[in-house]
């Protein structure tokens, strides 16, 4: 009730004060990310993952598992200082390492430009070229034309978005159209209303649409690839490169000594031998 | 598990013609009731805090206290402005930005307990407002300090009066508490989430954690009831 009402009691000059206070608040500057000097000073790092994030990272039975968690665990031990976990929503992860409350966002985020202008990716961890998925034996959809105008599920907020001109000019070819884009807060949902024909088909990375489909054979079908190469990575703030080092070492090792291929054959069914070393992103 | 949890996962199965597969095991049951622990601690911290802050609050509008008067108008002003979810991700953010280190605990508390107390202050200040003239000038013709006015006339009135908008507000902050996920608190929602996450089966912990939060507010709306009974007696 009295969530809705108007400002009843505000005055236009007590507006003015919010709106004031909202803008110095809004101007405090982020925090400086812990160098590796500082964060071997203070003992400890501090790491952030997601818990919805199938096969990187999930929870199952109250403990959180998947391939970035088994890492995690590995990097534990070869870490000379503790390495402390946060488990936190997708939202509120890279915000939280670009400000500096975390060091490493410890997940699959895909190497973006526009994430490029704010933090520093590791080396990849994976392949993550973009494929749709659709609901099993759905014979309007055999090819990339037709998808013209069909409905489709993305995350919000999320790297697959600002691939979508690749698939807008695969459809150009053929005088297609992207139809509607319904944005999901994560993809659990956006699988639900695929299943519930609310949407035709969803876009994720190869890896994420396999596990699915493992998991449901019945319900989904990966279609085809409607994006060119991309590749998820750890992140850090923008310049901290003794830490991003720090990380790309402990990935070489692991590349190195064959565990990185046993964990990718684990949680994705394969292991992607071939990763760059390093990527710079087209888009 | 209860036999309503198993007909909530088949109905999720047959509507997305999934195989017969249990979609949540005891361990996911427990993580929601974990998660319903959360939500209910949380949010009766933030009450705890927001009703007499909130009344502390109306008190300095009502006296018309001159600077203070001001600096409750704007706060009241700014937080009905602000989502839950805004103002969570501003105080865990922004915080340590000017140097206080704080935990996802004590950032969710004071979320809740900072927007609560706004609408506390907003209902308490109906109240006072309202409150008939002529008794508080009869309890000081009889020579009744103003606090003890405030004690034994005021309040016990004012209380039972806005009591049901209280416990309207108090159900509004539960129902609102999934905000404060953003800062890694594991409430009921989100214990779903993650549950649904795992299983691709988001429906049967969504209808159990929509089950959980009815269970809930029936308590708080039957402790209301209670508590307008009791003052009735009186």
């Amino acid at each position: 009730m009295c969530k809705a009402q108007v400002f009843a009691c505000a005055t236009w000059r007590h507006m003015l004060l919010a709106a004031i206070a909202a803008v110095v608040l809004s101007s405090v500057g982020p925090a400086q990310a812990a160098t590796l000097d500082e964060v071997k000073k203070r003992g400890y790092l501090l790491v952030a993952t997601e818990d919805d994030y199938k096969p990187f990272e999930f929870v199952q039975d109250g403990k959180p598992t998947g391939f970035d968690n088994e890492l995690l665990e590995l990097l534990k031990k070869h870490a000379p200082f503790e390495v402390r976990q946060d488990i936190i929503p997708w939202t509120s992860l890279l915000a939280g390492v670009s400000t500096g409350k975390y060091d490493v966002a410890l997940t699959a985020a895909l190497i973006t430009k526009e994430r490029a202008k704010s933090l520093d990716f590791t080396m990849p961890i994976a392949d993550a070229t973009h494929y749709f998925v659709k609901r099993k034996g759905d014979q309007s959809i055999k090819e990339i034309k037709d998808l013209n105008g069909k409905i489709l599920g993305i995350q919000a907020g999320s790297g697959l978005l600002q691939r979508l001109p690749e698939l807008e000019a695969m459809l150009a070819q053929t005088g297609g159209k992207i139809g509607k884009v319904v944005e999901y807060t994560s993809y659990p949902e956006a699988y639900q209303d695929l299943a519930l024909k609310r949407t035709d088909f969803v876009i994720n990375t190869v890896i994420n649409l396999q596990a699915l489909v493992k998991e449901k054979p019945t319900v989904f079908e990966v279609g085809l690839p409607v994006s060119g190469k991309s590749y998820p990575a750890w992140a850090v703030a923008k310049g901290n490169a003794e830490l991003l080092g720090f990380l790309n070492g402990f990935l070489a090792e692991q590349k190195k000594n064959g565990t990185f291929a046993k964990l990718q054959e684990k949680w994705f069914g394969q292991a992607f031998p071939d990763l760059p070393a390093q990527w710079e992103p087209e888009f | 598990m209860g036999a309503g949890v198993l007909k909530g996962g088949e109905w999720a199965i047959r509507r997305t013609g999934g195989s017969v597969i249990p979609a949540m095991t005891s361990a996911d049951f427990i993580s929601l009731l974990q998660g319903a622990a959360v939500t209910v601690a949380l949010s009766l911290a933030g009450i705890v805090i927001g009703v007499p802050l909130g009344l502390s609050l109306a008190i300095l509008l009502w006296r018309r206290v001159p600077l203070a008067q001001l600096i409750v108008k704007t706060y009241v002003s700014l937080i009905r402005a602000t989502p839950l979810v805004t103002l969570g991700l501003l105080i865990y953010f922004a915080l340590p930005a000017i140097g206080l280190q704080i935990g996802p605990v004590t950032a969710a508390i004071l979320t809740l307990a900072i927007n609560t107390t706004a609408f506390n202050c907003e209902i308490w200040r109906a109240g006072l407002t309202d409150f008939p003239k002529d008794q508080i000038e009869s309890a000081q013709a009889f020579g009744m300090s103003w606090p003890h006015t405030f004690r034994r006339i005021m309040l016990p009135q004012v209380a039972r009066t806005c009591l049901p908008a209280l416990v309207n507000e108090m159900t509004l902050l539960l129902k609102g508490s999934p905000a404060i996920a953003v800062v890694g608190i594991v409430d009921v929602t989100r214990a779903a989430v993650r549950i649904g996450a795992n299983t691709y089966e988001p429906l049967p912990p969504f209808l159990l954690a929509t089950a959980l939060y009815a269970a809930i507010v029936f308590v708080f709306v039957r402790a209301q009831r209670w508590l307008e009974g009791s003052s009735k007696a009186r």
